[in-house]
């Protein structure tokens, strides 16, 4: 079914609609840089993460170390008496978002600077922009998209691939993603998406305020490997090659500055 | 004098690519540094806009590596009256006091800092190479040893405990440090072959094994590694048995000086 849409559509609605997501991404990423806080780091949570850290190496990289190094690392992890894992408890104090006071400040920022401005303009583009088809998407969609996309128009056989400005605007939230990382920067507080992706993975991970969980973990985890040293036969693989010194002494390195 | 820009023939913007290059690289090649870097603060400072406080950040500290204390102290307050009151600037003036030799104040200002930031690991570290500096390694070692059970992933500092005990011939803990440095960069010849040489030292048939072991890996991470290969062929030289690799080390080293005086 082909349409023939105004062009005045296409420069006083897509164009402005377009601009007007794009702007207020920026503005949203200052307006968080403004409002950001310093996290206040705990010495300890410090200290904790990077024994973690060394036991995951040793875990992994262990077969580099003669057997004698790694057993003796193991034993200082895991002995059932001395070992850290076993002897370290720290106390955890369960933080309630509400009443911590910095958990429940962040909160409310991040609500504030990005769902609010994202509902606002949402329903004042719907107000605006009501009662028009906007564009019309390239692949087809089913009956089921029509209420959703096609927000203000009582039309039974309209296309379910043409679709309003709210829709519009929501797929340039989404879109302008990566003009946003192009011009600010990875890491900008203008991704929305990325936003509510940390939210739904934040629920998945709490780790920082549980490092006991994480030194049990640690210890099973210490507790089956094995040492397979990687050097067993090194001197063997080395002499069966070459050592190919043949281009690396004919030129004289140039030890100036430029 | 002739200015770098004349004879080099390069323009700021390559001079100040340069600084950057040795910047990454962790270049300590400080006389080169307070050349170019000097002429681009003095001629083109306005051109490098916010690139200009690290450059005087990495011109400082050559300065005071070549006791050109007149250029660390420009830069020093050139920093102090853009961040008034950064800890990384307080560190930067305590090095420049260690550098006079005023080891007393810079403590002061390194202890300063740590009670506003416990974590701050640079202000720790500065503390420790005063230490270094005075002499005391006994008591060098020490602090490092208490500043590694807190921060365990400090490789710089591992290595630096590694030299301090190679120092005090205390080879045993040094290849401990050596060996943490080599779980956390497998693929680096340079930490083999040193654990090599220090295993080498210590003696013993079980140390030489494995000390032959690591110079053969120190050769097969990157062999164009000569120390490693001169290990190998010291080592290959005392083996009580006759087998493939002496003779085949005793080859290739052969074979490089060939190629080296030729």
């Amino acid at each position: 079914m082909a349409l023939l849409l105004d062009s005045s559509i296409r420069m006083w609605v897509v164009l402005p609609i377009v601009f007007i997501t794009f702007f207020v991404g920026i503005i949203r990423h200052y307006v968080t840089q403004l409002l950001h806080s310093d996290k206040k780091v705990d010495l300890e949570q410090v200290s904790d993460s990077q024994v973690l850290l060394r036991s995951r190496i040793l875990r992994e990289n262990g077969k580099y170390i003669p057997r004698q190094s790694f057993a003796m690392r193991k034993h200082y992890f895991n002995n059932a008496e001395t070992g850290f894992f076993k002897k370290v408890k720290r106390k955890v104090i369960p933080k309630n978002p509400m009443t911590d006071t910095s958990m429940l400040t962040d909160m409310m920022k991040g609500n504030l600077t990005n769902v609010l401005p994202m509902i606002l303009i949402g329903g004042w583009i719907n107000w605006a922009f009501s009662g028009f088809v906007i564009t019309k998407v390239p692949f087809p969609l089913t009956l089921r998209f029509k209420p959703m996309l096609q927000r203000g128009i009582e039309l039974l056989s309209l296309d379910a691939s043409w679709v309003s400005s709210a829709s519009w605007y929501f797929l340039n939230v989404f879109g302008l993603r990566s003009m946003y990382s192009l011009i600010l920067g990875q890491d900008n507080a203008a991704d929305q998406s990325r936003i509510m992706q940390d939210q739904m993975t934040g629920a998945a991970m709490a780790m920082p305020p549980d490092p006991n969980k994480a030194f049990k973990s640690e210890w099973e985890a210490l507790e089956i490997v094995e040492h397979k040293w990687a050097l067993e036969n090194v001197e063997e693989e080395l002499m069966s090659r070459d050592l190919n010194f043949g281009t690396f002494f004919s030129q004289d390195i140039k030890s100036t500055m430029f | 004098m002739a200015s770098v820009s004349e004879l080099y023939d390069v323009g700021w913007e390559e001079m100040r690519d340069k600084l950057r290059k040795w910047r990454e690289d962790n270049c300590r090649n400080s006389e080169q540094i307070v050349d170019v870097g000097e002429e681009l603060i003095s001629e083109h400072g306005s051109k490098l806009g916010d690139d200009i406080w690290i450059i005087y950040e990495q011109v400082m500290i050559a300065a005071l590596d070549c006791s050109r204390d007149d250029l660390a102290l420009t830069c020093l307050q050139e920093l102090r009256k853009q961040f008034p009151d950064s800890h990384r600037v307080k560190r930067l003036s305590g090095m420049r006091l260690e550098a006079l030799e005023r080891y007393d104040e810079a403590n002061k200002h390194y202890d300063a800092i740590l009670q506003d930031d416990p974590t701050n690991t640079a202000a720790r570290k500065r503390k420790i190479s005063i230490l270094k500096a005075q002499g005391k390694s006994a008591e060098a070692i020490r602090e490092l040893n208490e500043y590694l059970e807190q921060f365990v992933g400090d490789q710089e500092a591992w290595h630096e405990l590694s030299e301090l005990y190679i120092n005090e011939h205390d080879y045993g803990k040094a290849a401990f440090c050596l060996e943490e440095l080599m779980m956390t960069n497998p693929h680096n010849h340079l930490y083999c072959e040193q654990y090599a040489e220090v295993k080498y030292t210590q003696g013993g048939l079980e140390n030489l094994e494995l000390s032959r072991k690591y110079f053969a890996q120190a050769l097969r991470l990157n062999n164009r590694n000569m120390r490693a290969l001169f290990g190998l062929y010291m080592l290959a030289g005392r083996g009580t048995k006759e087998n493939k690799c002496s003779v085949k080390a005793v080859e290739e080293m052969l074979e490089s000086m060939q190629i080296t005086m030729s």
